[in-house]
């Protein structure tokens, strides 16, 4: 579903993000993204939905290039393309129905929702993405007042109110307590396996990935170092691990149980 | 690793300890040079010039005619000995800490040392005390002189109530100077009317000169056909139109009809307010003015003037915070860095605007005030555009620091949902923006209201305006009405702008 050929990122002062990068996601994948910090995972990631132009290469989204797309296309196909933040980029001082209900901006008329009027469809189907995250009895509430998993799963929400086919998420557990993680990750499995949403997202820890990825690709410098399936990432050892992040991995415990490696 | 503080390598003296300590002792500061402490030196040098400076000053203004150096001081000395001769001390104790001090400097390593600064402290604080003219024993024994102006200032309602009266009033007319041509004849006399004969019919006024008072003719007012037995006040009106109460003494000069209404009285020409340049023949006019009877209650004018004035000043401070509201948005955005960071041509614009706002906002109302009553003269006009101006800067300011903090997380969220721009700025910039908008705005507004009190006093109208003529007429009840009306509204209109701005915050 999508196709990144040769995907190159520099940046205005020179830094080259990305390089040559192609890969190919199929539907209902759970696809991880590690690399060490700087290794263009968000680079990557904004590029497929253009919150950032590539310099050079193509993104092919169900047959059409993004790269290429105007406005009016880049329009529908971001409406179709979640996406999950590691400061989860709430509007602090918006409700967070509020906040729900502005994952459906690109679906309807550009001009009444300016006031914020939405259809009363559209607030239903609020309602039932916060139940499904389950947190129906927070939706009045100002989005800083509720804790940071809560505003993950606020942001999952607002990402659910797209319909998408694809999520995108950018560490979204990164700035959340390690048990907190896995009820994020949780969620995020739950609509990849039952929504059939294909899920492409970065994260650190390992115990996290051999949990949820059903592949892995590894980026470093800008350029992908590393391929592995379900099977290659449940026998990762860390030296492997190491050996994509460089040698300042170490381990840390996370979670109740397992032991990951961690930066 | 932790870090060490390193101590810093201090290169050696030049010069013994003595040695730096008798240079102190002639060039003051000198001795710290040699001792490779210039800056300090410097700052011990500059310090010693500075309060000599100053205290040759305050000597020059104690003894203006004298002429040298040695005579000034001698009588400055006569005239305030405390103070001429503790400073001199003072001074003298601060040439000997310096050298003291450069030679502590080489002695000790560098350390320490702000013994002399402390002594310099005092200096200027004495010096201060001088050049303020604090002078506390004034303030305590004068409170029993200011008391009777505080007081009405204090609880001034009297004034806010008028009665309607009925008055019984005859004059006579008195010319002053006295001419060739024959003085304003007696009134003519009639049955039932009142009226007043004054002897003589031209005088000379009560004038000043240096301090002693040369007092002014002696004038002998008959008064026949008033009510009988009445207190009767005697009033004097100038051909200024200038009119009050004679005194006598100090106190109002009044006279008891007797009980056929009649009464005869010595009075004293008043003092002359009228300017000594004005020319002609000056009629003035001395009225006895008798209270017949005392109607009902109503809002007094003065009451009136002072709610027209608040009300004034309230529609002044809003209107300048509506116009600078509608100004200083476009020009926030040219100061809001984040904005402007684009090319070096939009960065000179912004350091451009910057600047000017600066510049605007580092200058008061009050003399923005100045220059507005220049171009469009006094009234609620140039207190309206000279508050306009200064919110202007104010809010520009306030404004473009808060598009600065904006948070670009929830820019991106939206716009990745597939949301337009316009929706992108509805859902994701508005809501970081209207709470710091609303609240500076009512926060601005609170100062104008405020302001506008005030800038009356200088031209703006309002009622400062009209306070500040009340003050100049020495009304103290009409002006503490206007005092109370500031008062209440501030008072009111803190509450209302913390009110607020706590709901948006
Ligand atoms: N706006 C930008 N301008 C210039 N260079 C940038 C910009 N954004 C990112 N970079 C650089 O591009 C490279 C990749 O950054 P990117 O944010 O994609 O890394 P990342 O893998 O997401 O890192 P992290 O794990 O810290 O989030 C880094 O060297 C970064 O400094
Ligand atoms: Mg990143």
């Amino acid at each position: 579903m999508l196709e990144i050929k040769n995907l190159t990122k520099v940046y205005g002062d020179g830094t080259v993000a990305l390089h040559n990068v192609s890969f190919d996601v199929e539907p209902g994948e759970f696809l991880i993204i590690i690399g060490l910090s700087g290794s263009g995972k968000s680079t990557l990631l904004r590029c497929i939905n253009r919150l950032i132009d590539p310099t050079e290469g193509q993104i092919i989204w169900d047959g059409v290039d993004i790269t290429a797309a105007d406005p009016q296309q880049l329009r529908t196909i971001r409406r179709q393309i979640g996406m999950v933040f590691q400061h989860f980029n709430l509007v602090k001082r918006s409700p967070v129905l509020t906040n729900v209900l502005s994952g459906r901006l690109g679906y309807v008329n550009p001009w009444s929702s300016v006031l914020h009027r939405f259809p009363p469809s559209d607030r239903k189907m609020a309602m039932a993405a916060l139940e499904r995250v389950g947190i129906t009895d927070q939706a009045y509430k100002r989005a800083d007042e509720l804790s940071g998993g809560q505003q993950q799963r606020v942001g999952i929400a607002r990402a659910l109110m797209q319909q998408p086919k694809m999520i995108l998420a950018d560490e979204p557990v990164a700035s959340l307590d390690p048990v907190l993680a896995h009820s994020i990750l949780n969620h995020l499995e739950n609509l990849n396996q039952e929504e059939k949403i294909t899920v492409l997202c970065s994260l650190h820890y390992l115990d996290l990935i051999q949990r949820y990825a059903t592949r892995v690709i590894g980026l470093r410098g800008g350029e992908i170092v590393y391929r592995g399936d379900r099977k290659a990432i449940r026998s990762m050892t860390d030296e492997e691990f190491k050996e994509i992040y460089g040698e300042e991995a170490e381990r840390v415990s996370v979670g109740p149980h397992d032991g990951g490696v961690s930066l | 690793m932790t870090m060490r503080r390193t101590q810093k390598e201090i290169p050696p003296s030049f010069v013994s300890a003595p040695v730096a300590g008798v240079a102190s002792l002639i060039v003051p500061g000198l001795g710290q040079a040699l001792a490779r402490q210039l800056w300090r030196g410097l700052l011990l040098l500059a310090s010693l010039a500075t309060s000599i400076g100053l205290f040759l000053w305050r000597v020059g203004d104690l003894a203006p005619h004298e002429v040298g150096l040695v005579a000034k001081y001698l009588k400055a000395f006569d005239r305030r000995e405390l103070f001429v001769g503790l400073f001199t001390l003072g001074i003298v104790i601060l040439w000997l800490g310096i050298a003291w001090d450069a030679y502590k400097q080489v002695k000790t390593d560098h350390k320490g040392g702000a013994g002399v600064f402390f002594i310099v402290l005092a200096l200027l604080f004495a010096l201060g005390w001088q050049v303020g003219e604090i002078d506390l024993y004034k303030m305590i024994t004068e409170i029993p002189d200011a008391w009777g102006p505080i007081q009405r200032i204090a609880w001034p309602w009297e004034a806010a109530i008028d009665r309607d009266i009925e008055m019984i009033v005859a004059g006579a007319e008195i010319l002053s100077p006295c001419d060739e041509l024959p003085p304003p004849a007696a009134p003519v006399e009639m049955p039932d009317e009142p009226y007043v004969v004054a002897d003589p019919t031209c005088g000379d006024l009560t004038t000043r000169e240096g301090v002693t008072e040369i007092p002014g003719t002696q004038i002998t007012l008959i008064g026949r056909n008033f009510a009988p037995n009445t207190e009767t006040p005697i009033y004097w009106a100038d051909p200024l139109g200038n009119e009050f109460r004679l005194r006598s003494e100090g106190a109002y000069l009044s006279v008891m009809t007797d009980e056929n209404g009649a009464f005869e009285i010595t009075i004293t020409m008043p003092y002359r307010l009228i300017p000594p340049s004005s020319e002609g023949r000056q009629i003035h006019i001395v009225e006895a003015r008798q209270i017949a009877s005392v109607g009902g209650a109503h809002a007094s004018t003065e009451l009136m003037q002072c709610i027209e004035g608040i009300v004034e000043s309230i529609i002044m401070g809003m209107m300048a915070t509506l116009f600078g509201i509608v100004f200083s948005i476009p020009i926030s955005f040219l100061a809001a860095r984040n904005l402007m960071s684009g090319s070096t041509v939009t960065m000179a614009v912004y350091y451009a605007t910057r600047m000017v706002l600066n510049i605007i906002r580092s200058i008061e109302p009050l003399i923005w005030v100045l220059v507005a009553v220049m171009v469009v003269g006094l009234g609620p006009f140039a207190g309206i555009l000279a508050l306009t101006v200064h919110s202007i800067a104010a809010l520009a300011k306030l404004y473009s620091e808060s598009i600065e903090s904006i948070d670009p997380g929830p820019i991106e969220a939206i716009h990745a949902t597939g949301a337009t721009r316009l929706q992108t700025i509805m859902f994701a910039v508005v809501p970081q923006m209207i709470p710091p908008f609303v609240s500076f705005s009512i926060y601005r507004w609170d100062i104008n209201v405020r302001m506008s009190t005030v800038i009356g006093l200088v031209g703006g109208g309002g009622i400062g305006l009209v306070l500040i003529q009340y003050i100049r007429l020495l009304d103290y009840r009409s002006a503490g009405i206007a005092v109370w009306f500031i008062a209440i509204t501030v008072a009111i209109l803190d509450y209302v702008s913390a009110e607020i701005r706590q709901r948006f915050v």
